[in-house]
C-alpha cells in the first residue's frame, strides 16, 4: 500500500521535473528557418542575394515604377493615363501638387526593402560556409545594390534615414534622417568596396559587374558635383569614344536596336533590369516581388487601338501613360532618333491609317521605346498585359558618354569626342561641345527613360522648364516623405510639404 | 525551478481532510428532496452548489434524456444562459459555432472543451455519444474559469461521462426511427413570373422583350422540390449497461446513428458508431483507479460547396431559371448543343439533364450537380480515453494522477469526373481520384494534490496541480490518380492502371503545441455562510514569444449565503439566497499560430537571371513579446430558491478583452514586406444572464419549467489607435467589404449605405439637393433608391456609409416544459435569438438572369407602388442592387420549437413480461416550427460567417417514433 503511494508520488514528481524546464516549450519549426540559422551555405546565401536583386524591378515593374513616374514630371511627358485620377501619385507629381498622402509609399518602401535584404545578407555572410572569393563577390553585389537603392532614395527624397543593419522592434522608432552628405558618403564607400570585388563579366546575365559599379559611381560623383572624380572613373567605363571599352561596352550602330525586345545585354547595356514573360504574374501579385513582368509596356501603349492600313504597326492596346508633350515633339521631330522614340499616332490617325482613343492629356505622341508590339505579348500563364519581357536600362553607354562630357565641364577634346560619338551613332554631324549642347543631346538621346526630371533638377533648370507645370523652386526638387513614415517616428517632412 | 519543486513538496504535507475529496465521477445526487446536495464540477474537483462562488451553468443527463441523439453542441443549446450555439450547417453531422459570453478575440473564439479531464479541440468534439454524458458544466466567468488559465478566455465547457452505480446491474436500450423534411423553402418565381420579370428588366434597361409567349410557359421546374427530400430517413440505436458492487463499477455503451440529409440525399448522409467503457475500482481501501475509454467511427457524405456563392446545390436551386427542364427528353434537342457535349451528365435513361441558356457561371442544374459529386465522403476514427489513480495518503490529503489523450485517424476521398454542366463549369481534360488521410495525437498528464480540513466552523481546502499537455502530434498525406480509364465514380479505384506521370502525392507534418502548467486553488467557508475562493494558474506555451513564455492567471471570488445567517427568518418566500461575485483573468492562446512571434525566412522574392529564380529573405519582424490574449471579467450575481420550488440564477458581467492580436503598421524604412503581429487591441462584452427553474410534484402529476435568457453587448474599444480595421472584414462579391470593425461598435458590424426609400417621381429626384443647391443624385430616376448623404457634403460616396446592424444576437433565450401525468410524459423545448441582422445573399449580383425570390413582385413599377424594392433594369447606374444597404439586411429574430416529445410508459406488467423494469414509447418532433420573419431557409447561421447567408443548408424537421427499454 505504502509502496504504491510512494510510486504515485514519485511518478508525479518526475513528471513535474520533466516539464519544468524551459526547453520543454521549444518546438522545432520543421521546414522553416529563422535568419540566425539561415545563410549557412552558398545556396542559401544566393537565395538571399536574389531577394536583394528583386527590388531592382522598381525601375519598370508594377504600376508605381521609376520610369513612368519620373517621366511624368518632366517637360517631355505628361502623366497621361485614363483620367486625372488614374494614378493619384503620378498625376499629382506631374502637376507638382503631390503631398504626403498622394505620394505612393512604395517608392520609399521598396527601396528600403532592398536595403534591408542587403543588410541582412551582409550581416550573415561572414558565417556562411562557401568559397571565399565567391562570398566576396556576393557581398560586393549586395553593397552595389544597396548603393543603388540609396542613390534613388537620396535623389528622390534627399532627407532619408541611413540604415546599415536590420532594425529591431525596440529601435525602429528611434531612427532619424541622415544628412544627404552622409548618405552619399556611404554610397561612395559601398561602390568603391564593391568595384574591386565585382567581376568584369557577370556569372549570369543581369548580375552586377565591375563596369556597372564604376558607371554608377561616376553618376553618383556627378550628382554630388565631384566632377573631376566623375570624369576620371567614367573614362574607365567609356574607353575610347566610339570604340570598345575595356569592359566590352560599345555603342550599338543602330539606335532602334536598343529597343528590340529580345536584344538583351547588348554591348551598350551597362546596368540592365531583367523582366520575364513566363512568371505567370496576375493582378493578385502585380508589383510584388514575385511579379517578373514589365509594367511600363502596357502603361504607355495607346487605348482602343485599331490598325487600319497594312503599314501601320501591330500594337496591342494599352493605358496611354507618358504621352510626349508638343514641346518635346517639336524639339525632336527632325532628329534621326524620332521614329524609335516617338510613335506619332496623331499623324497616322489623320492619315486614316489607325484609330485610337485618346486618354488623359492626349497628344497622340506615344513613348515608342516601350510601346509593345503584338509579337511581344506573352503566351505564358497569367494575365498577358502583366507579363511583358522587355528589359530596361538603368545605365547605358550613351548616358555615360554624355555624363563624362558633362563632368569634364563640357570643354576639351575628350568631351567633344564623346559628344560626337553619340551623335555620330545616329548619323548626325558634330556640333561644338557646350553645356547646352550636352543638355540638348541628353534630352534627345535619353527621352522617356526616366532621367529628364533628375537632370533638370541637377542643372538647376527645373524652375524655368517646369514652372509652367506648377514646379515650385525650393520645394519640388524632392518628393514629400510618405505619410505613413511620419507616424510615431522621428522623421520630419521635407520643407514645403 | 528547484524553488518551485520545494514549495510544492512543502505545501503538500500541510493539512488534513474533508470536503474536496470526492474526485470520483459517480454520485451526483439528483435533487428529489428539498435539500440540494448538488455537486458541481468546478474543474479539477467538485463543490457543493451552495458554496460555489462562480457563474457555472450545469446541464444533467436528465435534461438530455429526451433530446434526440445528435451532436453535443446542439444538446446544450438554449439550456445555458450566455452560451450561444449556432449550427454551421443543417447537413447531418455538422458542427456548431459555440460562443460563451460573446466574442473574446478577433481570432479564435472557441471555448475549451474538457472531457473527463482531457482537453479536446472544438473541431474534434463530435466523437461524444450524447447518451454517455452524465453532466455538462460551463464555466462562464473568469473567476471560475481561471483554473484553466491560458485557454479559458472563451469559456470552459466540461463534460463528465457516465459511470456505473453501486448495487444492481442495469441495461438500457433506446432507439428511434424517423423521417426528416425541410421546414420551409425559399419562395422563388415560377416560369411565367420569371419570364415577365426578365422582360421588365430588359425594357427597364432600354432593351427588348426576351420572352414573347408568356401564356405557354406554365409553372416550369421547381428546383427546390427536385433537391429537397421530404422523407429523409433517420435512425438511432443505443445500448448501455452499467453495474457495480462495493469496490468496482462500470458503464458500457454501444451507439449507432444514421441520418440522411434533406438536401441532395444521395450526397448528404451521416453515420456514426460509438463504443464506450468506463469503470472505477477501489483497491486497498484508500486507492481509487478510474478509466474512461471511447471509440467513435463516423462517416459523412459530402454535398460539395456549402454556403458560398461559388456554386452548390442550394444556390443553384434558388437561382437557376425555372424555364430549364430537369431532363431533356426531346431527342432533337438532346442532340443539339450544348447537350451534344461528350461529358454532359445524363440520367439513367440516357437523357441529358437540362442546361440553362439564360443563367450561367457556377449556377447549374442542381440535380446534375449532385450526380457529379457522387462518391465523395469523409470518415474519422477517434480514440479518447483517460486513466486516473487517486490515493489518500494522510488524513484529508489526497494525491491524484490523471493521464489521458485523444488519438484520431481521419480521411476523405472523392472522384472528379469529366463533366459538362455549362460553359463555365466543365472539365474535359482529365478525371481524378483522390484520397487524403491524417492522424493526430493529443495527450495530457495532470497531477493534483488536495487537502481539505474542517477546523470547527472553518472549512478549508487547498488544491495544487501540475499539468503537461501536448497537442497536435501528427501528419497528413494524400494521393491523386489522374486519367482513370473510367468516368464512373462507382467503378473508379486506385487499383486501376495509370502511368507514373498521372500519380501525384503530397505530405505535411504538424507542429505540436506544448503547454505546461502549475495551478492552485484555495477554498474557504465559514459555516457555509461566507465563502472565499482564490485561484492562480501559471501556463507556459510553445506559442508564446521568448520574452513572455509564462502567463499568470489569477482570480478571486466571494459568496455570501444570506439564508444561512442566524438573522435570516425562515419564510416560505425566499428559502435560500446566495449573493456572489468574482473577478479574474483568463488567457486565450488559441488565436496564436505556431511561430507567429518569429520572423521566418520566406520565399517569393524572385528575380530573373537565366529564368525565374527564387529568392529568400525575412518577410516580417520578430515580436519576442508576442503572447496570449487576455480576458478580464467581473461577474456579480445571486442564486435563490423562492417559494420552495422556484430556483433563480442571475448574473451580470463585464468582460474586457485586451492584448488582442492584430497586425501593426510599421514604417516602410524598416524594409519588411509583411506587417508583424502584436497584442494591441481591446474589446468588451457585457450582459446579464437569468436562469429559472420551477419544479412541482402533485399526486399523479408533476411539472417542471425552466428558462434561460441572456443579453449581450459587444463593443470594440481599441484597435491600436487606428479608427477602424480594413482587414478581416466580410465581403460579398463586388460590394467589397460589407462589415467594419470600428472603435465604439460591435466586431464586424454591418456597414454600408442607408437608403431613405425610393424616388417616386421626377420631382423627388430634382428636389433632393444638397446645401449648395445641386442635386445629390443627378443620375437617378424614379424607382431608384434615395441614398442618405450622411456627411452632408452633397454627394454620395464611401464617406456616407454608416453602421446598419449587428450579426451577433443581442438576446438569446430558451424555454423547457416537462409534464408528467401518470404514465404519460410531455416535453417541449424552444429556443431563439433576437437583435441580430442577417445578410440575405441568396441572389448573386453578377449572374444577371438568376431567378428572383418572390419579394420581387413587390418592386417599384410606378409612383406609389413600392418604397423598398427598386425598379428592375439590366443596368444599374444608381447601384440599387450592387451597393451594400439595408435592402439586403433582414432581422434574424427567431423562436424555434425545437423539441416536442410525447411519451407513454407501458404499465408495469407489460414490462415484467419480458423481465424489463420499464418500457416507454415516444413520439418526438425536432425543429418543428420556427417563428421568424427571415426569408432564407434558416435564421440560425453559424460557421463564423458573420451572419451572411449565401445558401445555408437548413436544419431538418424530423418526426420520430422511439422505444426505450430498461432492464
Amino acid at each position: 500500500m505504502k509502496k504504491i503511494k510512494l510510486i504515485l508520488c514519485a511518478g508525479m514528481l518526475f513528471s513535474i521535473a520533466q516539464s519544468c524546464s524551459d526547453d520543454f516549450l521549444e518546438v522545432e519549426p520543421k521546414g522553416q528557418q529563422v535568419s540566425s540559422n539561415y545563410y549557412k551555405d552558398e545556396a542559401e546565401a544566393y537565395a538571399g542575394l536574389v531577394a536583394t536583386y528583386s527590388s531592382l524591378r522598381k525601375n519598370s515593374g508594377g504600376f508605381e515604377n521609376m520610369i513612368t513616374m519620373m517621366n511624368a514630371a518632366s517637360d517631355d511627358n505628361y502623366p497621361g493615363g485614363g483620367g486625372p485620377t488614374d494614378g493619384l501619385g503620378i498625376h499629382s507629381f506631374g502637376n507638382f501638387t503631390i503631398d504626403a498622402n498622394t505620394i505612393p509609399g512604395s517608392f520609399w518602401s521598396v527601396h528600403y526593402q532592398g536595403i534591408f535584404r542587403a543588410n541582412i545578407l551582409l550581416l550573415n555572410l561572414p558565417k556562411t560556409v562557401m568559397d571565399e572569393a565567391k562570398k566576396e563577390k556576393f557581398a560586393a553585389e549586395a553593397k552595389m545594390l544597396r548603393a543603388l537603392y540609396y542613390f534613388n532614395l537620396v535623389r528622390m527624397f534627399k532627407n532619408v534615414p541611413l540604415i546599415l543593419e536590420p532594425l529591431s522592434p525596440t529601435t525602429m522608432y528611434e531612427v532619424t534622417q541622415a544628412a544627404p552628405e552622409a548618405v552619399y558618403a556611404q554610397i561612395e564607400t559601398d561602390l568603391t568596396e564593391a568595384i574591386s570585388k565585382l567581376p568584369v563579366v557577370a556569372d549570369e546575365p543581369g548580375r552586377m559587374t565591375q563596369g556597372a559599379a564604376k558607371a554608377l559611381l561616376g553618376k553618383v560623383y556627378l550628382y554630388e558635383g565631384k566632377n573631376s572624380q566623375a570624369a576620371q572613373i567614367l573614362a574607365e567605363v567609356n574607353g575610347t569614344p566610339g570604340g570598345t571599352s575595356q569592359y566590352g561596352y560599345k555603342l550599338l550602330s543602330n539606335f532602334a536596336d536598343l529597343w528590340l525586345t529580345d536584344n538583351k545585354f547588348n554591348t551598350e547595356s551597362i546596368l540592365e533590369v531583367r523582366h520575364y514573360d513566363l512568371g505567370g504574374s496576375g493582378w493578385g501579385n502585380w508589383g510584388m516581388d514575385s511579379d517578373q513582368g514589365n509594367s511600363v509596356n502596357v502603361m504607355v501603349g495607346p487605348r482602343g487601338y485599331v490598325k487600319k492600313s497594312a503599314d501601320a504597326p501591330d500594337l496591342p492596346s494599352g493605358w496611354s501613360f507618358n504621352v510626349f508633350t508638343q514641346d518635346f515633339y517639336d524639339f525632336i521631330k527632325n532628329d534621326p532618333r524620332f521614329p524609335a522614340t516617338v510613335l506619332d499616332l496623331k499623324t497616322m490617325q489623320e492619315q486614316g491609317k489607325v484609330e485610337y482613343i485618346g486618354g488623359d492629356q492626349d497628344t497622340g505622341y506615344f513613348l515608342n521605346k516601350f510601346t509593345p508590339r503584338t509579337s511581344d505579348i506573352s503566351t505564358g500563364p497569367g494575365d498577358a498585359v502583366l507579363n511583358y519581357r522587355q528589359d530596361t536600362y538603368v545605365i547605358r553607354l550613351a548616358d555615360t558618354y554624355l555624363m563624362e562630357a558633362e563632368a569634364l565641364g563640357a570643354t576639351g577634346s575628350r568631351a567633344q569626342a564623346l559628344l560626337d560619338a553619340v551623335r555620330a551613332r545616329v548619323g548626325l554631324a558634330s556640333v561644338p561641345v557646350s553645356m547646352q549642347a550636352i543638355k540638348d543631346e541628353r534630352r534627345r538621346e535619353l527621352a522617356g527613360e526616366g532621367h529628364r526630371f533628375f537632370d533638370l533638377v541637377r542643372w538647376g533648370d527645373a524652375p524655368s522648364k517646369l514652372g509652367s507645370r506648377g514646379f515650385v523652386a525650393g520645394k519640388n526638387e524632392i518628393l514629400p516623405i510618405p505619410y505613413n513614415e511620419l507616424q510615431n517616428t522621428k522623421l520630419v517632412q521635407n520643407p514645403g510639404y | 525551478m528547484k524553488k518551485e519543486l520545494l514549495s510544492v513538496l512543502s505545501l503538500s504535507f500541510l493539512f488534513t481532510s474533508s470536503m474536496m475529496l470526492s474526485q470520483q465521477k459517480n454520485d451526483t445526487v439528483k435533487e428529489k428532496s428539498i435539500e440540494e446536495v448538488v455537486l458541481i464540477n468546478v474543474g479539477y474537483g467538485k463543490q457543493k452548489k451552495s458554496v460555489v462562488t462562480g457563474a457555472i451553468s450545469k446541464v444533467t443527463s436528465q435534461d438530455l434524456e429526451n433530446v434526440p441523439t445528435g451532436r453535443i453542441e446542439q444538446s446544450i443549446q438554449g439550456r445555458t444562459a450566455g452560451v450561444s450555439i449556432a449550427a454551421n450547417s443543417g447537413a447531418p453531422g455538422s458542427a456548431s459555432t459555440v460562443r460563451v459570453r460573446g466574442l473574446t478575440s478577433f481570432g479564435n473564439n472557441n471555448p475549451l472543451w474538457v472531457v473527463d479531464g482531457v482537453p479536446i479541440d472544438q473541431s474534434g468534439i463530435g466523437f461524444i455519444n450524447q447518451s454517455d454524458i452524465e453532466s455538462i458544466e460551463v464555466l462562464k466567468d473568469a473567476a471560475s474559469a481561471a483554473i484553466y488559465g491560458t485557454r479559458a478566455a472563451g469559456g470552459v465547457i466540461m463534460v463528465t461521462t457516465k459511470s456505473g452505480k453501486k448495487g444492481r446491474w442495469s441495461l438500457n436500450y433506446n432507439g428511434f426511427l424517423g423521417f426528416s423534411s425541410p421546414e420551409r423553402l425559399v419562395k422563388v418565381l415560377n416560369a411565367t413570373e420569371y419570364a415577365a420579370i426578365m422582360n421588365e428588366r430588359s425594357i427597364g434597361g432600354g432593351g427588348n422583350i426576351i420572352y414573347n409567349d408568356l401564356g405557354s410557359l406554365g409553372v416550369g421546374t421547381d428546383w427546390q422540390k427536385q433537391v429537397f427530400n421530404n422523407h429523409a430517413a433517420r435512425s438511432s440505436h443505443e445500448f448501455s449497461a452499467s453495474g457495480g458492487n462495493e469496490n468496482s463499477s462500470f458503464y458500457m455503451s454501444f451507439g449507432y446513428q444514421d441520418q440522411e440529409g434533406i438536401v441532395a440525399t444521395e450526397t448528404s448522409r451521416f453515420n456514426k458508431k460509438t463504443f464506450r467503457f468506463n469503470s472505477q475500482h477501489k483497491i486497498f481501501d484508500k486507492i481509487k483507479i478510474a478509466q474512461n475509454f471511447a471509440y467513435s467511427y463516423s462517416k459523412q457524405n459530402g454535398i460539395g460547396n456549402q454556403n458560398t456563392e461559388f456554386g452548390g446545390v442550394l444556390p443553384s436551386a434558388i437561382m437557376l431559371d425555372p424555364l430549364t427542364p430537369v431532363v431533356v427528353t426531346d431527342p432533337i434537342l438532346a442532340n443539339q448543343s450544348p447537350y451534344n457535349q461528350t461529358y454532359a451528365i445524363r440520367d439513367e435513361n440516357g437523357n441529358p439533364y437540362g442546361i440553362s441558356s439564360a443563367v450561367g457561371q457556377e449556377i447549374v442544374n442542381p440535380v446534375a450537380y449532385i450526380k457529379r459529386t457522387l462518391g465523395n465522403f469523409g470518415w474519422g476514427n477517434d480514440f479518447v480515453g483517460n486513466v486516473s489513480a487517486e490515493a489518500e495518503i494522510l488524513d484529508g490529503l489526497t494525491v491524484k494522477s490523471n493521464i489521458g489523450g485523444k488519438m484520431s485517424f481521419w480521411g476523405s476521398q472523392g472522384f472528379n469526373p469529366k463533366f459538362y454542366l455549362n460553359s463555365n463549369e466543365q472539365n474535359d481534360i482529365r478525371n481524378s481520384l483522390w484520397r487524403n488521410t491524417g492522424q493526430a495525437l493529443d495527450w495530457i498528464l495532470t497531477n493534483t494534490v488536495n487537502y481539505a480540513k474542517k477546523f470547527g466552523d472553518h472549512d478549508v481546502s487547498v488544491l495544487l496541480g501540475q499539468e503537461v499537455n501536448i497537442m497536435g502530434i501528427g501528419f497528413e498525406q494524400g494521393a491523386t490518380h489522374y486519367n482513370l480509364p473510367t468516368n464512373n465514380w462507382a467503378e473508379a479505384t486506385f487499383n486501376m492502371g495509370v502511368t507514373d506521370e498521372d500519380k501525384r502525392g503530397w505530405a505535411s507534418e504538424y507542429i505540436e503545441h506544448r503547454l505546461t502548467s502549475l495551478f492552485a486553488r484555495l477554498n474557504y467557508n465559514y459555516k457555509e455562510r461566507y465563502i472565499l475562493t482564490g485561484i492562480i494558474r501559471r501556463d507556459g506555451s510553445s506559442k508564446f514569444g521568448p520574452n513572455k513564455k509564462y502567463g499568470y492567471f489569477p482570480s478571486f471570488s466571494a459568496g455570501w449565503n444570506v439564508s444561512n445567517e442566524s438573522f435570516w427568518p425562515t419564510n416560505n418566500i425566499v428559502n435560500t439566497l446566495k449573493i456572489r461575485g468574482g473577478y479574474g483573468s483568463n488567457g486565450n492562446v488559441s488565436s496564436l499560430d505556431n511561430f507567429q512571434y518569429l520572423a521566418l525566412m520566406a520565399s517569393g522574392f524572385n528575380y530573373t537571371f537565366m529564368s525565374n529564380t527564387i529568392g529568400y529573405t525575412l518577410s516580417t519582424l520578430d515580436n519576442p513579446d508576442l503572447h496570449w490574449e487576455v480576458a478580464k471579467q467581473t461577474n456579480v450575481g445571486f442564486e435563490a430558491r423562492l417559494f420552495k420550488n422556484l430556483n433563480v440564477n442571475f448574473d451580470i458581467y463585464s468582460k474586457k478583452s485586451s492584448d488582442l492580436l492584430m497586425q501593426v503598421a510599421i514604417p516602410g524604412y524598416v524594409g519588411v514586406t509583411n506587417l508583424p503581429w502584436a497584442n494591441v487591441a481591446d474589446m468588451k462584452n457585457e450582459g446579464i444572464e437569468v436562469e429559472l427553474n420551477y419544479r412541482k410534484n402533485w399526486e399523479d402529476f408533476s411539472l417542471s419549467l425552466s428558462g434561460t435568457f441572456a443579453t449581450l453587448k459587444n463593443t470594440v474599444t481599441n484597435i491600436n489607435g487606428v479608427e477602424y480595421l480594413s482587414i478581416n472584414t466580410a465581403g460579398f462579391q463586388s460590394m467589397g467589404s460589407i462589415t467594419r470593425t470600428e472603435v465604439g461598435h460591435a466586431y464586424n458590424a454591418f456597414y454600408g449605405f442607408q437608403h431613405l426609400g425610393i424616388f417616386q417621381n421626377w420631382d423627388e429626384v430634382h428636389s433632393y439637393v444638397g446645401s449648395s443647391g445641386t442635386m445629390i443624385q443627378p443620375d437617378a430616376q424614379p424607382g431608384d433608391f434615395r441614398w442618405q448623404d450622411s456627411n452632408g457634403d452633397g454627394k454620395i460616396d464611401d464617406e456616407d456609409k454608416v453602421f446598419l446592424g449587428n450579426p451577433l444576437p443581442k438576446y438569446t433565450f430558451g424555454f423547457t416544459v416537462n409534464l408528467n401525468y401518470k404514465n404519460f410524459d410531455l416535453m417541449a423545448f424552444a429556443q431563439g435569438a433576437a437583435g441580430n441582422k442577417i445578410f440575405q445573399g441568396l441572389r448573386r449580383l453578377d449572374v444577371a438572369n438568376a431567378n428572383y425570390q418572390r419579394n420581387v413582385l413587390d418592386r417599384w413599377t410606378g409612383e406609389g407602388t413600392s418604397n423598398d424594392y427598386p425598379r428592375l433594369s439590366t443596368s444599374d447606374p444608381n447601384m440599387n442592387f450592387t451597393r451594400m444597404s439595408q435592402f439586403y439586411l433582414e432581422d434574424g429574430d427567431y423562436l424555434r420549437l425545437k423539441i416536442l416529445q410525447l411519451g407513454y410508459t407501458l404499465p408495469d406488467n407489460a414490462a415484467k413480461s419480458i423481465n424489463a423494469s420499464k418500457i416507454r414509447l415516444y413520439l418526438t418532433g425536432e425543429n418543428i416550427y420556427t417563428l421568424t420573419k427571415y426569408t432564407g431557409y434558416d435564421p440560425e447561421i453559424g460557421g463564423n460567417v458573420f451572419g451572411i447567408d449565401k445558401g445555408y443548408y437548413p436544419q431538418a424537421r424530423t418526426f420520430m417514433f422511439g422505444v426505450n427499454v430498461q432492464f
